[in-house]
């Protein structure tokens, strides 16, 4: 152990008390800049959750907007000129629209999001929707998502005694099939399914042939990119063709820059990171005040500069670790029950935990630097 | 330290004399001047000191305050740069030299000053401990023996692990001679140590530093007022307005 290690070890733990404040105070910080990152990536995972189950290979979008949540529509004719194609074994429409559905026990309606697919060929990870496949080509048939909110009442606990549930949705009667879990999102509160014969029922204004998204299915050998090159010019101005990945990236973009999130969250976690600077300086900086005429007396007997700096710069790091892994595991603590609140996934990631990790660092090392400035004043020759 | 190795040390003050003074002084200064300030403000507080301290001896340095001793002290203990004159430091010409040869000198001198100074959140004996940090040649097993020894040989062999917060006002000068003692210093220093204790305690310290640099063969320059003490020195160095004033001894 070095030795300056040591009379950091020393200082700091000297008094209980203040050691408890300081690393309470790291504790706090690193809990906040956990937590804020993390209720920020949720948000963002949230937000493009519905582009990320997308499981086509190619998409059609329209060129109008940047994100499918405001799509703008496009026709749907321009659809069947992509089956031309030899690499191009399946091709889907889907219709997104947000809609209102009465809670049948309170008779109160929640906005909630509707989606028209071909329950067959979904191209969308909706996991167990192909089971419904013929009662969603039924008429006034929906599926709901079990991950809903509660303002729609206890639908899913309703569905495991009884086989469907009735339902009020844009003014028509609609039957429930079964609830299957997805997930909700920043953007919406629930979901519904169902064909898209069924959701033009529901929306009678909505001209059937402008869709929101085309979906594509490749033969599993082709080239991507070589086909989306290809298929470009057959949509001409009206429609563009991009990947999966493209369209995951385009929503990431989107709510980047439209939604305060990384503002919003980012400013929690830098608040995190102030009141832990200020925190750690502060006890620092009382240190190294109080015990000046020990430091100098220590410079008089031939300790260099560097040493005590380095006994201020330890001191930090110590301050660092021992605040880290309570702040850590409280922020686990945290996910875990944001999880349940809010019912959106927050988990740890391990680029979360390095980052925040060496914040901390970065945030105690600053401190103890600026509280080193005093050592540098300790004069030996005052000493006497 | 032993009583025959004391009785050798009479000899050799006694019968070599000559041959200690012809070896170079451990301190030797020459037309030394200082000032603080720059410019209209200067305020000069060392004018033309010279003085010789030689291996062995115990020098003491009285005068009123102001008169400048604790000034040429920081100058010899290489706390502050010598600007006009010339200084030689243990063979070490101070008045050439950087900041990193003036630190290097002063790990070659024992410090006591009139305040212990002790890192209060260390033990006694932590705090002699560190000074081996300065000799790393000390492997960590010597240093802690020579620590204990230390700390037994002013007193201390019962308080080793006290913080200072609960040892006596001359129980920590103690502590402090034993840490200025630690690596075996060249040349000891001392800025009033009994100005702060009671003179029974004074006098133990005084006692003890005679005893422990007279075995070591260290010479010894301490700064004074008290007057019970002045029987330890070897030569009595008067200062006054920032000149040597007279000489005893």
């Amino acid at each position: 152990m070095p030795s300056s290690f040591f009379v950091a070890w020393c200082q700091l733990s000297h008094s209980r008390v203040k050691l408890t404040v300081a690393a309470a105070g790291v504790v706090v910080a690193v809990m906040l800049m956990l937590v804020q990152l993390g209720i920020r990536q949720g948000a963002m995972d949230n937000s493009v959750a519905v582009a990320r189950r997308v499981t086509a290979d190619l998409v059609v979008v329209s060129p109008r907007t940047k994100t499918i949540f405001a799509s703008a529509q496009f026709p749907r004719r321009l659809l069947y000129r992509l089956g031309s194609h030899p690499d191009v074994t399946v091709i889907s429409e889907m219709y997104m629209g947000q809609g209102r559905l009465r809670n049948p026990w309170n008779k109160l309606e929640f906005p909630v999001s509707l989606y028209g697919l071909d329950p067959g060929s979904a191209m969308m990870n909706l996991p167990g929707i192909e089971k419904y496949e013929s009662q969603l080509n039924d008429i006034d048939r929906v599926l709901y998502d079990g991950l809903s909110r509660k303002n729609y009442g206890p639908i899913r606990q309703y569905l495991e005694t009884h086989e469907t549930l009735d339902v009020e949705v844009n003014f028509r009667k609609v039957r429930i099939v079964d609830s299957i879990e997805v997930g909700i999102s920043i953007n919406t509160d629930g979901n519904l399914f169902t064909s898209s014969a069924n959701f033009l029922r529901l929306f009678p204004d909505r001209n059937p042939g402008a869709v929101d998204l085309g979906l594509i299915r490749l033969k599993p050998d082709a080239d991507l990119v070589a086909v989306k090159k290809v298929l470009q010019p057959y949509l001409g101005k009206e429609a563009k063709v991009i990947t999966r990945q493209e369209l995951i990236d385009a929503e990431t973009v989107f709510i980047r820059e439209n939604a305060p999130i990384d503002f919003i969250f980012g400013m929690g976690a830098a608040i995190g990171f102030f009141i832990g600077f200020v925190v750690v300086y502060q006890i620092l900086y009382t240190e190294v005040t109080n015990h000046l005429p020990q430091y100098a007396t220590l410079k008089a007997m031939g300790f260099s500069d560097r040493y005590l700096l380095f006994v201020v710069l330890n001191q930090s790091i110590i301050l660092a670790m021992l605040g880290y892994f309570p702040g850590f595991v409280l922020a686990l603590g945290l996910y875990r029950i944001a999880t349940k609140a809010i019912q959106m996934q927050f988990s740890m990631t391990v680029e979360r935990a390095v980052f925040v990790f060496l914040l901390t660092v970065i945030m105690c090392g600053f401190s103890a630097m600026i509280a080193i400035r005093k050592v540098r004043t300790a004069d030996p020759a005052d000493v006497f | 330290m032993s009583i025959p190795h004391i009785t050798t040390q009479t000899n050799l003050a006694t019968d070599f004399v000559p041959s200690l003074l012809a070896e170079r002084p451990v301190i030797s200064a020459r037309h030394v001047n200082f000032a603080f300030g720059e410019g209209d403000l200067q305020k000069q507080i060392l004018f033309d000191v010279n003085l010789e301290v030689g291996s062995g001896e115990i020098v003491l340095l009285t005068g009123p305050s102001g008169s400048g001793k604790t000034t040429l002290l920081t100058l010899i203990g290489a706390l502050r740069k010598v600007r006009d004159g010339e200084l030689d430091v243990l063979s070490r010409p101070l008045h050439h030299a950087t900041l990193e040869d003036l630190v290097n000198v002063r790990r070659e001198i024992g410090f006591i000053f009139q305040q212990h100074n002790l890192l209060p959140f260390m033990t006694a004996r932590q705090n002699v401990q560190l000074m081996f940090h300065l000799h790393p040649e000390v492997s960590t097993h010597e240093a802690a023996k020579r620590t204990v020894d230390l700390l037994t040989s002013v007193g201390l062999g019962e308080r080793l692990d006290y913080y200072p917060a609960r040892l006596s006002g001359g129980q920590k000068q103690r502590v402090a001679i034993a840490r200025a003692l630690a690596a075996s210093p060249r040349l000891i220093l001392a800025d009033e140590p009994t100005a702060a204790l009671d003179s029974q305690s004074g006098r133990d310290v005084v006692n003890l530093l005679q005893e422990l640099a007279r075995n070591q063969k260290c010479p010894i320059l301490m700064v004074t007022h008290d007057p019970r003490i002045l029987d330890v020195a070897d030569r009595i160095v008067n200062m006054e307005d920032g000149r040597v004033h007279s000489v005893e001894g």
